[in-house]
């Protein structure tokens, strides 16, 4: 494995365990997957919608998300919308993210202060 | 030609999905495609450039039906995997043994027919290993599609704590891998060997190296009476090598059980080798007609006496190991 290969891996992990995070942040009001993958891009998030759509079902039945079909547009989309449970996780989820991001923060700024920091 | 692809796309994934999901996640993801297509074609008809595209982008059927599933599917989950690989050694050795032994012993029998005895082997585990295989496969697949076994079903490590930690157990108390597995593979060549043919435990008559008769040692006619009882012994101690193999040491449990399967073991092998039908009643008056002895000469008092005390040695010495493989086992369990 070459550099970028490493690379491309460990940012796949990296995004999977914080695509959750993202994608609840938006769904305080309804959306279906397309229009969420359009959100979630616009805001420097790219997620690939063959990842998403399965991923939204995968909430619903986790009971974070609760979902309704709209089938008065041209076609029939289903939106999805944090339910109870799922507000109470994405703040808990929130606050823990900022933990994270503290100390990885102070993790890599120390090592910035060695003299071999790039960015 | 393009829209039919796209029905071919979502009829590739549904394929893959349970059917409760399928007519939901298949307007899901046509409406998906559309969304996608829309927004590339800015108004304009779909051109079947634009469907491949985006299909393309969506990955293939079987890629976007396991995203959908979630969890990988097995056929034999990790939990089970490593005594099903352990079973399956078992069976397929066993069986190259049984084969090899009946091989063996048929050419012995009758050296002439060797080529085409050597032939059905062949053949022989040429088909029964596939099927091995598969019987193995098919039992571990339904346990394992029944879910019966899961390691959080058993609770294997609820609660667990390091000071619930096992203590190394005494060297001497530890049960090899091998030995049991050893000792299946000789009871099923055993099993498969009385059950092909009893004849197969005699006296060898040869004659420039053609054999001309065995001179059994069992009763011919009496022991299919018996073989049922001889086959149940047998699994009943491939049952006490299996539980060997799964408690991997020495504890007074598994003394326990050996205890019991042994002293079960003791009745019937004592009623049934001590029991007038089990050995040829005839074995002298035959060994006579094969020609390996003459009637009253040294040789056949001498034969008669070694025949008389090896019938009556067998069931002494199945007695004493049945009791020393307890006494052996209690030993074991003890050290600490």
């Amino acid at each position: 494995m070459n550099e970028k290969e490493h690379i491309d891996k460990l940012m796949l992990e990296l995004r999977r365990g914080t695509i959750t995070i993202g994608v609840l942040s938006q769904l305080s009001k309804p959306q279906y997957g397309y229009s969420l993958v359009t959100l979630l891009d616009e805001k420097g998030v790219h997620v690939e919608p063959g990842t998403l759509y399965p991923l939204l079902r995968r909430l619903e039945k986790q009971g974070l998300l609760d979902s309704s079909w709209d089938t008065n547009e041209t076609r029939p989309r289903k939106y999805y919308v944090l339910s109870q449970t799922g507000k109470n996780v994405f703040d808990q989820l929130c606050v823990e993210w900022e933990g994270i991001v503290q100390s990885l923060n102070g993790l890599i700024k120390q090592k910035g202060d060695n003299g071999n920091g790039n960015d | 030609m393009g829209m039919e692809m796209i029905d071919r796309y979502i009829y590739a994934v549904m394929q893959k999905l349970p059917s409760s999901q399928r007519e939901d996640i298949a307007v899901e993801l046509r409406g998906l495609i559309e969304d996608m297509l829309e927004e590339r074609s800015n108004g304009e008809a779909y051109t079947a450039e634009a469907i491949e595209e985006v299909l393309k982008e969506l990955g293939s059927p079987r890629e976007m039906a396991q995203k959908y599933r979630g969890t990988k599917r097995y056929l034999i989950s990790p939990e089970l995997f490593d005594s099903y690989v352990i079973v399956l050694k078992i069976v397929l050795i066993s069986m190259t043994l049984s084969l090899i032994a009946v091989f063996a012993i048929e050419s012995i029998i009758n050296p002439v027919d060797i080529l085409d005895r050597f032939i059905e082997l062949i053949v022989s585990l040429v088909t029964a290993t596939p099927q091995a295989f598969g019987w193995v496969t098919l039992v571990f697949a339904l346990v394992d599609y029944s879910g019966g076994f899961k390691t959080e079903d058993l609770k294997l490590d609820k609660g667990w704590s390091p000071s619930k930690l096992q203590p190394i157990p005494h060297p001497k108390k530890q049960i090899k891998r091998s030995e049991p597995i050893v000792a299946i593979v000789f009871y099923v060549l055993l099993m498969v060997l009385f059950a092909f043919s009893s004849n197969f435990f005699g006296v060898y008559r040869f004659d420039d190296g053609e054999l001309i008769r065995v001179v059994p040692f069992l009763n011919e006619v009496s022991f299919p009476q018996y073989l049922p009882f001889v086959l149940l012994l047998l699994a009943i101690f491939i049952v006490k090598e299996c539980l060997k193999l799964i408690s991997a040491k020495w504890t007074f449990k598994l003394v326990a059980y050996t205890a019991i399967i042994n002293l079960f073991a003791m009745v019937v092998v004592y009623f049934m080798i001590t029991g007038q039908a089990f050995w040829n009643p005839n074995f002298m008056e035959e060994l006579v007609q094969s020609g390996i002895v003459t009637s009253g000469s040294e040789g056949y008092n001498i034969a008669a006496e070694i025949w008389e005390n090896t019938t009556r040695a067998i069931v002494i010495l199945l007695l004493i190991g049945l009791v020393w493989d307890i006494v052996a086992g209690l030993i074991k369990a003890r050290k600490e």
